[in-house]
């Protein structure tokens, strides 16, 4: 007398068609093999690349017709555009890295040339260091070439040290992170004594919350410019012309006048190459003729 | 084609005068950042002889002062240095420019050393992060001792290459300290340091001057019971009696051309001012009033002298022309002006003034303009006088409860520093010329 859980298992059989199991297992395994073919090194990965994040600070924005007001009404005072965060770097070919798996050697006898490999092209949350596994003792094999060996030995090198710059680089990473967070939570702190004033420039006369190119351009040049008061000798005064793309980008400067005094030209140098590339597009292409001098620092005691 | 040429010509001139018209007008009256940010990794071994990280880490503290008191810099946090601190990079290909501009260096000092049998060889450079330039260099050789002087002249150089001027910090200072019980004459760096005691006469020494021409002293002494003029050659040592008039001989002050003497002489029973010769003989009488006249400064130019005089009742500065002997009168504030300094560049006098039984130190201009205040607080701040550039003021400091200090300051009067020991009782400093 058969159990009735044996006998429903009979029934069950019964209805299959023949070669069913095999076809169950076939798809089983077909199913297995798509994903360790997706992550076989023979498809590769495009990193997935985030678009790069703007912040736009609305109170500095460029606008046509500015209104009356103060441009320094920002409710905290900073660029007006942050850079586009983790600036997309030109990133290597997209072949993965291949993690080194202990090969056991055989018994080739042509010399195998070393490959360099290119290093991750994918930069991961928090890089663990990958630790190469331990070579498994080869098996006393009379057949090892030494060519193999020096080749196995010169790949393991090169991943070392692929990984090494990785995780340096992620270290230089960090560091900026933690001098980007600090400084922001240092400008955080500051807070305008005059949140509620209206937005604007000073000569406005449209009706657009913003500021005109030229006052933008000014604060975003003069932000570039460091000089110090000690280096200053007498009333220094230059005059630079400056073209601007549409695009915010430095066509051309060319020095009208240049001061005499070589500290103050050269700052000024500084100031314009650092300038090259502004954090907003200007409404057209736009040329500039800049005045620079000291007199609202060499006026203070 | 001739039609097609002026048409060019005028369309070309109307491009020319469109372009600007519409360029828009910009006036920036002062830099967004006051100081010029700087990064200084510390000196990397050349990799010959001996790694001696002391040497470094000496040459580091020495540069980064001098450094910060010259006020033109915002130094970069070493905590913040990515890899290429780690380098040496002496070459500007050599060094990762993105890296240090990423911190917000604009100027960037990189530097190696090596050390070998007693010797250490310095090689510094400092580049222009933004342009990616390099602005100065130099390669130093000298004894292990030598590396805090290597760091003061290279402070120089930097100052020299960033505003057109050299630095003052390869300089001496000179000054009395009791701190052996006499007031005695003492030499010692811009930052205090090396010290060296220069005379031992066990009685009171008083008022040095450098010479501007060698390098040798000037100063008063008792110890032959006269108030007398003493010349002392630093290095030598040798030492002689310039001035022995009887009463006073004091302040004594080098012209800037090092040929003649101002100097305090009261051989006719009432202290006046006078020019003597670098062999003694008096050339001059420049004041002729019952009142006491003392403290004599040179202008630069070495046409006319500061000094103080109470004609018209209380201690003031008063300005004598030394051709025509003609007197004018400087200070009119204050009930007790002192002391005074004429700056090297000619447009300051710097002087102590006393307020409320406080003295602190004052500018003005020659004309009376201007006058400033660049000293507060607690403890009188005495004697001041100018570094050779002008960019600083050293001066004394008396503190309520007897701790005399020598300070130093910008010429602004901010960072303000002390840079002599503790308890060492300190006063009346000199600043040497270029040394």
């Amino acid at each position: 007398m058969e159990s009735p859980r044996k006998q429903r298992w009979q029934q069950l059989q019964s209805v299959f068609e023949p070669g069913f199991k095999k076809m169950l297992l076939i798809s089983v395994l077909l199913h297995l093999l798509v994903p360790i073919l997706y992550y076989s090194p023979f498809f590769p990965k495009r990193a997935i690349e985030k678009p790069p994040v703007y912040r736009v600070n609305l109170v500095n924005k460029i606008v046509k017709n500015p209104q009356a007001g103060r441009p320094e009404a920002a409710p905290v005072k900073k660029k007006a555009v942050v850079k586009p965060q983790p600036k997309p770097q030109p990133k290597p070919e997209p072949k993965p890295v291949v993690i080194p798996k202990p090969i056991p050697p055989k018994p080739k006898p042509e010399p195998v040339k070393p490959k360099p490999k290119p290093p991750a092209p994918k930069p991961e949350p928090k890089p663990e260091p990958i630790k190469v596994k331990p070579q498994p003792k080869p098996e006393p094999k009379p057949a090892v070439s030494q060519a193999q060996e020096n080749s196995l030995q010169q790949r393991l090198e090169q991943m070392r040290a692929a990984q090494e710059r990785k995780a340096s680089e992620q270290a230089r990473k960090d560091k900026i992170a933690a001098l980007k967070a600090a400084a922001l939570a240092e400008s955080n702190k500051i807070t305008s004594p005059i949140t509620d004033a209206p937005v604007g420039v000073l000569d406005g006369k449209g009706d657009e919350a913003g500021v005109s190119a030229v006052a933008y351009v000014q604060e975003f040049i003069q932000q570039q410019w460091s000089f110090a008061k000690y280096q200053a000798a007498g009333n220094p005064e230059a005059e630079v012309k400056m073209f601007y793309s549409a695009e915010g980008t430095l066509l051309h400067y060319k020095f009208e006048k240049k001061s005499g005094n070589n500290a103050f030209d050269e700052s000024l140098t500084r100031a314009i190459v650092k300038s090259k590339q502004l954090d907003q597009t200007l409404p057209e292409a736009m040329e500039f003729h800049i005045f620079f001098n000291l007199k609202d620092m060499m006026d203070k005691p | 084609m001739k039609y097609f040429k002026a048409n060019l010509f005028i369309i070309l001139i109307l491009l020319f005068l469109g372009s600007t018209a519409f360029a828009a007008r910009i006036e920036i009256s002062a830099p967004g950042e006051q100081t010029i940010p700087l990064a200084m990794p510390r000196l990397v071994s050349m990799g010959v002889g001996s790694v001696q990280p002391a040497v470094a880490a000496e040459f580091q503290q020495v540069l980064q002062g001098d450094l910060e008191l010259s006020g033109l810099f915002d130094l970069v946090n070493p905590a913040s240095f990515l890899s290429d601190a780690q380098k040496l990079g002496l070459r500007r290909t050599d060094i990762d420019f993105q890296q240090w501009r990423i911190l917000g260096a604009e100027t960037l000092i990189k530097g190696g050393y090596s050390v070998s049998s007693g010797q250490v060889t310095v090689e510094l450079r400092l580049f222009d992060v933004i342009t990616q330039r390099l602005l100065t260099g130099r390669r130093y050789t000298g004894k292990l001792a030598d590396i805090r002087k290597i760091a003061h002249t290279f402070a120089d150089q930097i100052l020299l290459s960033l505003t057109g001027e050299k630095g003052p910090f390869a300089t001496k200072i000179a000054y009395i300290s009791k701190r052996t019980g006499h007031k005695e004459l003492y030499l010692m760096d811009v930052d205090g340091h090396q010290s060296k005691q220069m005379t031992n006469h066990r009685s009171i020494v008083l008022n040095p001057d450098f010479s501007p021409m060698r390098k040798e002293l000037i100063f008063t002494s008792y110890s032959k019971d006269n108030p007398d003029l003493y010349r002392k050659e630093v290095y030598t040592g040798r030492e002689s009696r310039l001035s022995l008039k009887q009463g006073l001989n004091i302040g004594g002050r080098y012209s800037p051309d090092g040929r003649e003497i101002a100097i305090t002489l009261s051989k006719d029973k009432n202290s006046e001012i006078y020019l003597i010769g670098t062999d003694g003989t008096i050339h001059k009488r420049l004041t002729n009033h019952y009142s006491i006249d003392v403290d004599p400064s040179w202008s630069p130019k070495g046409n006319k002298i500061a000094f103080v005089s109470d004609r018209r009742g209380n201690p003031n500065v008063f300005i004598v022309d030394i051709r025509t002997l003609e007197v004018s009168r400087l200070t009119y504030e204050g009930k007790y002006n002192v002391t005074p300094a004429w700056s090297p560049k000619g447009d300051k006098i710097a002087f102590s003034r006393m307020v409320d039984g406080v003295f602190n130190i004052f500018t003005i201009r020659e004309d009376g303009t201007d006058e400033r205040q660049l000293t507060f607080g607690s403890g009188s701040k005495e004697h001041p006088r100018w570094s050779p550039d002008g960019r600083f003021l050293i001066y004394s400091v008396d503190q309520s409860g007897g701790d005399k200090s020598i300070w130093v300051m910008r010429a602004d009067g901010t960072g303000a520093k002390r840079i002599s020991a503790p308890r060492s009782n300190d006063s009346h400093p000199a600043w040497s010329g270029r040394w």
